[in-house]
Parts: C-alpha cells; sequence; structure tokens
C-alpha cells in the first residue's frame, strides 16, 4: 500500500507520484505520515519536508500551507515549494542578501516584515539544499 | 499623388506598430495563460478542502465570512480592468455589465485605469483605486484589496462582495463575469459523506478562519490571472485584426496609386504623341 502524494502550489504541481512516508512539521510538531493514516485536515508551517520513495528520502522546502489526508490520497497546497535538486543555491543566496540588506535599511514596517519573510525562505531553502547531497539509502 | 504616397507610409507605420504590440501580447499570453490554468488547479484543490471543512462545522459553527448582513441591503463590486487600452472590446463589454449592474447604488474598488474612468463618469462612490499593472500580476496584490474587503464587509457596511472581471475561457472568448466571493457559499450537500471521520489538528475553529481566508485571497489572485490573460489575448486578437486591416488598406492604396501612377503616364505619351504629329503636319 502507497501513499499518493501531489504537493500543489498556485505556480505549478511541485510533486506527483506514489510514496511510502510524508514528514511535515505542523502546528503541533513534526508528523510522519504512513500509509492508513486517519484521514486528517491540518495546517502546515514553512519547514524542510521529507518524502520517502523506494527507501530513498527526498528533500523538499516548503513555506507553509494546508495539508489533507483522504484515503491514503495526500494533498498538499502549499504557498511555495520546490524539491531540493531545483534549489539554485546561487540565486537564493543572492536573494538572502538582498533580503539581510533590505532588513539592515531598516525600511518602512511592511517592507522590513517582507525582508524577514523572504529571508527565512531563503534560509530554509539553503538548508535543504545542503541535504541533497547526502541523500540516505536505509 | 503625393498624399496618396504619404497614406501609404502612415498605413505602413501603423501595420508595423500594430503587428509589434500583436507579437507582445502573444508572448506575453503565453505566461499568463499557464499562469491561470495552473493556479485553477491550485483553487479548485483549495475550494474542496474548505469544502469539506466547512460541512463537517456545520452551520452553528460558522465564520463570520459566511453570514449575509441582512440588514443592510448595499453591494461592494469589485472591478478589475485593465491599465492600458487598446484591447478590442473588452473594456466596452465590462462598462456596459457596470451600467447594467447598478441598482441600489453600491460601493466600488477599483482596479486599473480603465474601470476607474467609467466609474469616475458614473459618479459611483468609489473606496478604493488600485493600478492594475502591465505584467503578470504578483500575489501581494490581494493584500490591500483582502483588507479593505474586510474593513467594509465585517463591519457590516455591506450586505455582499461582488467580483466583477473577465473571465479567461480561451483565447477568443473572454467574458465579463460577476462572482459573489462573500459572504462565502458552499453546496454543503454535496459529499457530505466522504469527510464523516475526518481528523483536524489543531480544530476545526482554528483551522477554518485561515483557511477561508486563504480561499478568499485565491479566489481574488485567481480573478487577476483571468483578467490578465483576457487583456492580453483580447489584444493580441485586437492588434492581429488592425494588422490586417491596415495591410488591406496598403493594398488599396498602392492600387489607387499605380492606377493613378499609369494614367500619368499613359497622359504623358498621348501628350508627347500628339505634339509629335502635329509638328509632322505642319
Amino acid at each position: 500500500m502507497n501513499l499518493h502524494l501531489e504537493i500543489i502550489t498556485p505556480e505549478k504541481i511541485v510533486y506527483k507520484d506514489d510514496v511510502s512516508e510524508v514528514t511535515v512539521k505542523t502546528d503541533n510538531g513534526q508528523i510522519s505520515i504512513l500509509p492508513g493514516h486517519v484521514n486528517l485536515l491540518t495546517k502546515v508551517l514553512p519547514c524542510e519536508m521529507i518524502v520517502k520513495k523506494d527507501n530513498q528520502e527526498h528533500f523538499l522546502a516548503i513555506t507553509g500551507g494546508f495539508l489533507e489526508i483522504n484515503n491514503n490520497n495526500l494533498n498538499l497546497l502549499a504557498d511555495y515549494a520546490i524539491r531540493a535538486e531545483d534549489i539554485e543555491i546561487a540565486k537564493i543566496q543572492e536573494a538572502q542578501k538582498k533580503a539581510e540588506n533590505m532588513m539592515k535599511d531598516k525600511a518602512s514596517e511592511k517592507e522590513f516584515r517582507v525582508a524577514e519573510a523572504e529571508l527565512q525562505k531563503a534560509l530554509l531553502q539553503l538548508h535543504v539544499a545542503s541535504k541533497r547531497g547526502k541523500r540516505k539509502t536505509s | 499623388m503625393l498624399s496618396l504616397k504619404r497614406r501609404i507610409k502612415t498605413a505602413q507605420n501603423v501595420s508595423k506598430t500594430t503587428r509589434a504590440m500583436q507579437m507582445i501580447a502573444a508572448s506575453k499570453l503565453k505566461r499568463a495563460q499557464t499562469a491561470a490554468t495552473l493556479s485553477k488547479t491550485y483553487v479548485n484543490k483549495l475550494s474542496e478542502i474548505t469544502k469539506n471543512v466547512v460541512t463537517k462545522t456545520g452551520e452553528n459553527n460558522s465564520h463570520a465570512y459566511m453570514k449575509k448582513n441582512n440588514d443592510i441591503d448595499r453591494k461592494l463590486v469589485i472591478v478589475l480592468s485593465p491599465d492600458k487600452g487598446l484591447c478590442g472590446g473588452l473594456v466596452f463589454n465590462l462598462a456596459r455589465e457596470i451600467i447594467k449592474e447598478d441598482t441600489k447604488n453600491p460601493y466600488y474598488v477599483v482596479i486599473g485605469k480603465k474601470a476607474e474612468n467609467v466609474i469616475l463618469k458614473l459618479d459611483r462612490e468609489i473606496l478604493g483605486i488600485f493600478p492594475f499593472g502591465t505584467t503578470l500580476p504578483t500575489f501581494d496584490v490581494v493584500y490591500p484589496i483582502i483588507k479593505l474587503v474586510n474593513d467594509t464587509f465585517l463591519e457590516g457596511k455591506v450586505s455582499e462582495v461582488q467580483l466583477l472581471f473577465t473571465d479567461f475561457t480561451s483565447v477568443f472568448a473572454q467574458s465579463p463575469t460577476v462572482k459573489t466571493i462573500l459572504p462565502l457559499q458552499f453546496d454543503t450537500q454535496e459529499n457530505i459523506k466522504n469527510c464523516d471521520d475526518m481528523l483536524f489538528e489543531p480544530s476545526v475553529e482554528k483551522l477554518l478562519p485561515n483557511l477561508l481566508e486563504h480561499y478568499l485571497e485565491m479566489i481574488l489572485y485567481q480573478g487577476f490571472l483571468d483578467n490578465y490573460a483576457s487583456e492580453q489575448a483580447s489584444r493580441m486578437i485586437a492588434m492581429k485584426n488592425a494588422t490586417d486591416n491596415a495591410n488591406d488598406i496598403i493594398n488599396e492604396l498602392k492600387l489607387e496609386y499605380n492606377k493613378s501612377r499609369q494614367e500619368r503616364i499613359t497622359n504623358e505619351i498621348l501628350d508627347i504623341g500628339s505634339g509629335f504629329f502635329g509638328i509632322k503636319n505642319e
């Protein structure tokens, strides 16, 4: 028995495949979902998401959204999601610098918050990207 | 002769410009179309989930977004329109919808220069004006509008909120559409059984406001994307027609020009001929 996982963002369908285990962070803490999980709807926080398929772990960065589990069908609606393989480190580092500079400049409160969010997003992606080299085979 | 030549030149310039605009619109359309379709899948899924949650919560638990303010009889209409013209009948159709619409003097929130002009001329009450922009709208555009909507709807100043935008059905068909976005309505009867055993974390009461807010934002954003795609498609077709028309005019004028040139040449030959025979006969 497998879980059917779909990660959908407003920009594209990031992931669509049968997997064996999914780990995300929710309001109540980190949860792992195995096949046969009770039907659930929960809010997902910005985190590093781990998807296990054929004993291989794949990493994704997501910035929050909603997760629905319905009879082994997982639908994750995220604001933004990216696979570790697709993260372009140079681009993200640039975004990180830009966000940091903006925060230093002490612009308006709104701009500051936007920059902060961008920075968090950048850091999260860098963190996830650093994992892709050591994909475990357990 | 000279004026004909000038007119041909003008028509050629027009055709060059419109062809360029057509090409720009075509390339923008491609991006807009993908964005609109992809975000539609997201919205559909989201609405499915929201529906499930709403069904589960039942009526006693409903959120302020879903209650109709019955004591007041005034609407808030959000109008989406392009900033730039030259896009065929799109703005005109939209304006017709605005004029047709009015019965009880609604409030307006206007996005885009074109609708702004129409509504200012009609002298209706406007709560907010935002630019639409000429590039693919980003998600941040919805926040100030949502804030304005919350301020009016949740404060009980209006009974419902409608969105007027141009729906993108295909490249050749776009139609102005009115959609009631608040109070949110769901067909709760439909799939009542498949979520009986669903668990909510942390709790329904905490999830629902988040979900509904996000849902509202997404509907609005979807409207923006549809509107943008419609604008580009409409402009592309309009510019294609303009280019075709300009080319027709060029052909016609060229024919006329060649005819009159030939006429002049014939006349000149006749002149020379008659002159020559005149001399010879003397």
